[in-house]
Order: C-alpha cells, then structure tokens, then sequence
C-alpha cells in the first residue's frame, strides 16, 4: 500500500533511473553502430556460402553436396567432364587405354603433381587412395565389382584389372569419391576417416577447418593453372533463409543453391535479372521421381500404374512448387546425359488415364485410394504431393485420391526396401555424370520372379519392379561404346517407362548466385561450381 | 547450528539424487532412441549400400549386439567417462561436445544477461507508479515477449538488422575470412586472452543478433518475476516498518524489498540458464549458431545414437548442477527455507 501512494517520493528517483536508461540504450546502439561500422578487409578471397556442416573431409566419407563441392577445390581426380561432357584427363596424363577385351584399363598419370604435403602424386598413391576407398568408402557400392584388382606396374601407371568390362569406369573416375590423398598424410588413417584435413593435390589446400567454416589458401606448388582469386572463405549455414540473406546483405559473394528455398531463388533470380546480383546454372543432375511399389495392391497392376504415370501434369507441379524452376522430367536419365533423345514416359493425359484405370477396374463407382508419402522435411516434395492430390481431385476425382503421409527421410530410407511405401516421393542424383548411375541404381535386380525384383538395386529403390533380361541388358550396354551403348540405355529407359514402377517428376538444377562485381561463374560437366575461377571482375 | 546441519544434509541428498537422475535420463534417451524408427547404417552408408557392407558396420559399431548388451556398454562407458564415437564419421562424443558447447554456453550466458538487465530493467520501472503507464507497459512487456514464437522474432531480427540494414552478420560465429582463435572454445574470451581485437570485434558482432534475440524474448520471465515480487515485498510488514523508520523510498526499495523479491528471480535465472544449453535450438537453427543443440537435432536426424546420448547426459548434468547450486544459494541466502 505504502509503495503505490509514496510515488511524490520516488518520482525524482524514478526520473533518475530513466536518464540512466536513456545513457545505457544510447551507449549500447553507439555501440552496435561501431560494431556495424567495421568491415573486414578480404583482399581478393572470395567468400562462398553453402547450407548445411561439412561433418568431414575425408572423401571416402563424403556424400553431401557441400562436401564434394568442396574436395572438387582441394583435390584432383584423374578424369573430369567439361561443361560440354567432353572427358578431359586431370590427373591422368591420357585417356584411359583398354586391352584384354575391355577387362584391363591403363592409366597413365601425369608426372609433376604434388600432394599438398610436398609428397609426389604417382601410382602408388593413386592405388592408396583406391583401395583405401573400396575398404572403407560409405559410397564404395558406387564402384560395385567392377574392379577385380589394382595394380601398379610403373610409378606413374595404374592398372585397373576389371570382373567384366565397364564403359562408364571412365565417368566412375571422375567422381569426387575418387579423390586422391597422400599416402604419407593418411598413413595412420589407412583403415579409418581422416575429418578434420585433407591433404589432396587439388588447386587449394587447407587453411584451417571448422564443420561450419573453412579456409582454403592457393597451393603454390600445383600442377595446374593457379587459381584465380587470392582464396577461399567458405561458410556453412543452417537454414534457407540466413543463406539468402547472407547474400542479399552483401556478406558472401557466392551463394550455392543446394537447399535453398523455391521462393528465394525466384527472389534471386529476379534480382539477376535486375542486374542485382548475377545467376548461373551447372548441368542438371537430380532428378525427382515416385516410385510405385509394384508387386502388392493396387500397384501390381502396370495398367493401374500407366493411369498414374498419365495422370501427372508435371507441367502444373513444376509450376506451383518451383515456379517453372524444376525443369518437367519424362525419364529417368537427365537430358544433358540422353544425347538430346526424346524422353519416354507419357506426357499428361487425363482421359488416357481414365482409360488405363477404368481397364484396371477403378472409375465406375470405384476410387482408387492410394497412400502416397512424401519426405516431411523436404518441402518441395510436400508441395508436389498437395499439388498432385489437388490436381488428381480435379481431373479424376472419381477414379483416384490421393491419401498424403509425411515421414521423415531418415525413416523412409529405412523402409523403403521393406515395401512399406505404395507410392513415395524420391530424389536421386548419380555419383557421376552417366546414365547408368541412374539406371543400375533403380533398375537393377540379381534375383527375381516374372516382373517382381527380389533382391537388387529395385528392392532398395521400393519399387520391386524389373522385366525379365533387365539386368543382362543392363550389363551388356556396360560393355559397349558410344551411340551403339547410349541407344541401349535408352531402350532400358522406354522399358521402365512402359513398366511404370517408377514415374519421373522434375529435374533439379545446380544454380549459384554471386555479387555482380564477380566475373561469371563457370560450372563443370558434373556439376560443381569451379570455385578456382571465382574472380572480381577486372 | 540445526539449519547448518539441515542444509548439509540437504546437500547431500541432492548430490546423491543426482546420478540418479542422470542414470534415469541417460537410460531413458537410450530406450527412446533404440525404439525410434529409422537405422543409423542407413544414415552412414545410405540405403543401397551392400547388404554386407551394412552388416559389417553393424559388427564395428557394435549394433549387431543385444540390446542388453548394448546398454550395458553404454552405461559402463559412461561411468569411465567415455561417451563413445560418432556412428557417421567416428569423432569422439566427448570432443563434439567438447566443440558445441562452449559456443552454446557462450550464447546463453550472454543471453541471460541480456534478459536479466532488460527485464529487471521493465520489471523495476513500473514500480515506481504501479498501475501507471509504464507498469503497464512492463506488463505487456512480460507477456509479449514470453508469448512471441522465437523463430519468427528470430527472422524477424535476421531480416531488419543483417539483411535491410547489413548491420550484423546473418548467422554463423565467427566472420569466415579470420581463422578463430584457439583454446577454450569461448570466442570472446580467447579472443580477449590473446589480444587479437579483430577476432574480438568478429566474435560480438556474430554474438550481439542471436543472443539479444534471445534474451529480449526470455526478459519477459523476469519483467513479471520482479514486478509481481517486488510489489508483494513493498506491502509486507517489515517494508512498512522500514518506512515507519524514516528510511528514503529509494533505501527500502533497494535495501528491503529488491534483495527479498529477487530470491525467486534467482531461481528463475537458474532453471532459464539450464534450459537453454540444451534448448536454445530455434534461435541456434535461425541464426546458424554451431551450438550443442543444432548439433543435437542434426545428430537426432542422422540416428547417431552415441552423440545424442552423450549431449542429452551432459546437457542433463549441467541442469542437475546449475539447479542444485541454485538451491543451495537460495537455502543460503534465505533464512526461511525449511527442508
């Protein structure tokens, strides 16, 4: 009581703690202003931000993006694919030479490479880094049994003895997991993960490593061309936005799309168009698809899945989830990777499949009411799942619905080989720019029965789907050249179409924005940003 | 002497009850995980690896083990002091934890003091006129920031201070063109200890957005802690009596009523403290802060068992020890706790 009716008393007081506020607030905003006010002086390095930690830089335990972005800086592989999917030798000094029927590779390897160590790149290294690879790689299945035995019968020739021959190897040994490190650095890592450095050949070497920042100085000893800027600043953040904004404020030079997103890279792009920033997109890789498991009901009827595969306006989807940004995808190999051949699943018809469902007994007072999961923290893939429901709800709602399950992704992959999903929402992305890491991935069956797949790439993929002599097929177009091999793949391709376990959805492509004071950004044939050509304009 | 010897006992039943719990929490978060869906093979090797491959890192990893088996391994780790090895890239736990947290309990001890200044601030202005505008506004204060989501404030503050004004970094801990200064793993602090003032400046200028944001939205918790308490300590009778004595108003607010009515805010502060280390993950995920708990949730993703048991259990010992201290200075400091 006394307090509330005392205020004459405290009413001096009261002013005195408000000019002490009033002294505190403007002291900590002068504050905040010089803090604001301090730049950091970068030089000519360049500032590159990604999404998501690089938990290790170990290539035989890399997997995401970021991290293969990365290695592409600080090492070398032996192959590499230009923009224009032309195979140009790296670390190799030729391309390689097959003998003993395709069952022999040679490789001859370029003499005047050092690691980052100062040890000399040669053979031997080269078969360290393989076997080292195959023993403990987490993605080692990306090599499969393709390599019988390594063998290095002079210092600067490996031997790769093969179990059967194998046309993509030459595309396999582009691949970022293939990376080679210094047998003298990784000496007491030979059986067990190096996460913190990585001593490697590439154009840049470690400075110093954090899981969230990296700092990459020009090694002065490399082979190559010298990178073009005075180095590297990368930064990992952990959500869409603060990428974005990172990029808007003008705090990273470069920004890499892999998780950004929709709406803020139509944002960004808007800007490139305005002049504001500058946009540039690599070779799209990863395609979007559904996988329909195809040897239980409703789904083991293929006139069922021709109706779906028809039903799917990809135009629409790709409209509302990404505006027009993932591009339509009719097949299950990329484009670039096609040779401009047409893309075989059917476009959408609606009436084609009201046909093909009522064939399969649906439509006429019955509704097919299909589950369909989609990866709850991937938005794209729930945006595509409310789209494909709405528009099915529009077109066929008497034939088909749409019953939607979000799932995380840790717990879809789990299950997937198990059957438990009747239609799921996927990505995939191959490990190196070939049809067949798309097709074998998806397709591949060592066992099965009729058209049901029981063990095998397609039990993994959940779709549980193959054809009799699939995977012969499979392995004979790994065991031929150029047009003859390409024309196969794409036989392989119009089979799963017209077998429809799997319906393609959209194709995703690399993108990177940068501050316009920055020269254009370059991409190479697999995608990755060259970050040693980053440059200010001069 | 009685009350000496009635908190030493005290003591020693909350530092006795503390392993309990810990082995509680620790046998809880090994059971919940073991019954999440989703396999930690599959998060390391991914879903087509060879089925082989996949057994045999199950051998290494010890998951082909009995459940038992594993839990027994688990708990005699733990008592050695051993928190095992990241099941995706083989990092000791103890030296993830050893990592994230410093940054964790950088940000949060300067976000309490940020909402301790801020709300004590409101809190005490309004005491002045009680149902006055400034009260009032204390009050909307208390409440509103309490209520607002933390990660919409978060963009919110991300969006107007880095992005529109480009004043502060988005996110991250440290400016990506300086190499962090080593030792302790509080950024501020070595980099104070080793005089390197741009590494300094780097260091508050990533600080000052996440930890204002969060200690703005925590002050509210202790804007209506003080305010509630201070003016039931000004209608108490000892504050009556030290007004009867002739004291000023600003001596018995200061002098009687403060010290009384922040032995609650005391404890607030504790319990806030303790919750943050592990629960700040919004405002961690918002603004890119490698801390313990953006490492909890992606470790939770990845199924990585070793590493979510181990920052649960040290996440849960801290609690256990910052409320065991508070308890123990409030029993200290307030004469009229009985036990």
């Amino acid at each position: 009581m006394g307090a509330i009716r005392s205020t004459p008393n405290v009413q001096p007081h009261h002013r005195h703690w408000r000019a002490r506020g009033t002294v505190a607030t403007v002291v900590l905003g002068l504050s905040i202003s010089l803090l604001a006010c301090q730049h950091n002086a970068q030089g000519d390095r360049i500032t590159v931000a990604s999404a998501g930690r690089i938990a290790s830089l170990d290539p035989a335990q890399a997997s995401t993006y970021g991290t293969l972005q990365l290695l592409s800086a600080l090492g070398d592989t032996l192959y590499r694919r230009d923009s224009d999917g032309t195979l140009r030798p790296q670390l190799a000094a030729q391309p390689p030479q097959l003998s003993d029927g395709g069952l022999t590779v040679t490789i001859p390897l370029r003499r005047d490479v050092l690691f980052h160590d100062g040890s000399r790149f040669n053979a031997e290294a080269m078969a360290f880094s393989l076997r080292r690879f195959l023993q403990i790689g987490t993605q080692s299945y990306v090599v499969g049994d393709r390599i019988r035995a390594i063998e290095t019968p002079e210092p600067y020739v490996l031997r790769l003895r093969l179990n059967r021959p194998s046309s993509s190897l030459e595309s396999l040994l582009t691949s970022q997991y293939l990376t080679p490190i210094s047998p003298k650095a990784y000496l007491n890592h030979q059986d067990r993960f190096l996460n913190n450095n990585f001593v490697g050949t590439g154009p840049y070497r470690l400075s110093s490593y954090t899981a969230t920042q990296q700092r990459l100085v020009p090694f002065r000893r490399y082979w190559g061309p010298a990178p073009v800027n005075g180095g590297l600043d990368l930064i990992n953040l952990s959500n869409s936005t603060a990428l974005f904004g990172a990029l808007r404020s003008g705090e990273v030079d470069v920004l890499l799309s892999d998780s950004l997103d929709e709406d803020q890279r139509l944002a960004l792009d808007r800007r490139a168009e305005q002049g504001q920033l500058q946009a540039s997109a690599g070779p799209a890789l990863q395609i979007g698809y559904v996988t329909l498991l195809s040897n239980h009901p409703p789904l083991q009827q293929q006139l069922v899945r021709q109706g779906l595969a028809h039903s799917l306006d990809r135009e629409l989807i790709s409209a509302r989830v990404s505006h027009h940004q993932r591009q339509p995808l009719r097949s299950l190999v990329p484009p670039s990777l096609r040779g401009g051949k047409p893309q075989p699943w059917p476009v959408y018809n609606p009436q084609r499949a009201r046909t093909l469902l009522s064939q399969a007994g649906y439509c006429q007072g019955k509704r097919l009411q299909l589950p369909f999961t989609y990866r709850s923290n991937v938005p794209s893939d729930r945006l595509m799942a409310l789209t494909w429901q709405a528009q099915l709800n529009r077109d066929l709602a008497d034939c088909v619905a749409l019953q939607l399950e979000g799932v995380e992704s840790t717990t879809v992959y789990r299950h997937l080989g198990e059957g438990a999903f009747k239609a799921v929402m996927l990505d995939w992305g191959g490990s190196y720019p070939d049809p067949e890491a798309y097709l074998t991935p998806l397709l591949s069956c060592t066992q099965s029965t009729g058209n049901v797949c029981e063990e095998g790439e397609a039990v993994i993929s959940g779709s549980f789907w193959t054809r009799p002599g699939l995977e012969q097929t499979l392995r004979r177009s790994d065991s031929l050249l150029g047009q003859e091999r390409l024309k196969l793949l794409l036989q392989i391709d119009r089979d799963a179409a017209e077998g429809a376990a799997y319906l393609p959805v959209w194709l995703v492509t690399p993108k990177a924005w940068a501050q316009t004071r920055l020269a254009p950004l370059e991409f190479d044939g697999s995608g990755q940003l060259q970050l040693a050509r980053l440059r200010e304009k001069r | 002497m009685a009350r000496g010897r009635e908190l030493l006992r005290y003591c020693a039943t909350r530092l006795a009850l503390a392993p309990v719990m810990l082995w509680l929490i620790a046998t809880l978060v090994f059971l919940l995980l073991r019954v999440a869906p989703g396999d930690p093979v599959d998060a390391v090797l991914g879903s087509r690896a060879p089925a082989d491959a996949k057994a045999l890192l199950r051998t290494r990893l010890g998951l082909d083990q009995p459940l038992l088996q594993q839990y027994e391994d688990f708990i005699t780790g733990l008592l050695h002091g051993d928190l095992g090895s990241a099941l995706i890239n083989q990092e000791p736990v103890g030296q993830i934890i050893a990592q994230a947290l410093p940054a964790s309990l950088e940000l949060s001890l300067t976000a309490l003091l940020v909402a301790a200044v801020s709300g004590l601030a409101v809190g005490f202005s309004g005491i002045a006129r009680p149902e006055g505008k400034l009260d009032l506004a204390g009050r909307f204060y208390g409440i509103g920031t309490y209520a607002l989501p933390p990660f919409w404030v978060a963009m919110l503050v991300q969006l107007l201070f880095a992005v529109i004004l480009g004043w502060l970094p988005v996110g991250g801990r440290f400016p990506p063109s300086l190499v962090p200064p080593s030792g302790s793993g509080f950024l501020i602090l070595d980099s104070l200890m080793s005089g390197d003032w741009v590494a300094l400046n780097g260091a508050l200028r990533h600080l000052v957005l996440p930890a204002c944001t969060l200690g703005l939205l925590l002050s509210g918790v202790f804007t209506n802690a003080l305010r509630l308490n201070l003016r039931r300590a000004l209608r108490s009778d000892y504050v009556e009596a030290a007004r009867s004595r002739g004291l000023s108003e600003t001596q018995v607010v200061l002098r009687h009523a403060l010290p009384n009515a922040m032995l609650p805010v005391l404890t607030i502060a504790g319990i806030t403290v303790a919750s943050l280390i592990g629960g700040a993950l919004l405002i961690e995920v918002t603004f890119s802060w490698p801390g313990i708990a953006l490492r909890l949730q992606e470790s939770i993703n990845q199924r990585d068992y070793p590493v979510v048991q181990g920052i649960v259990v040290v996440v849960a010992a801290l609690v256990v020890m910052v409320s065991v201290v508070v308890d123990l200075l409030v029993a200290l400091l307030d004469p009229r706790v009985r036990y």
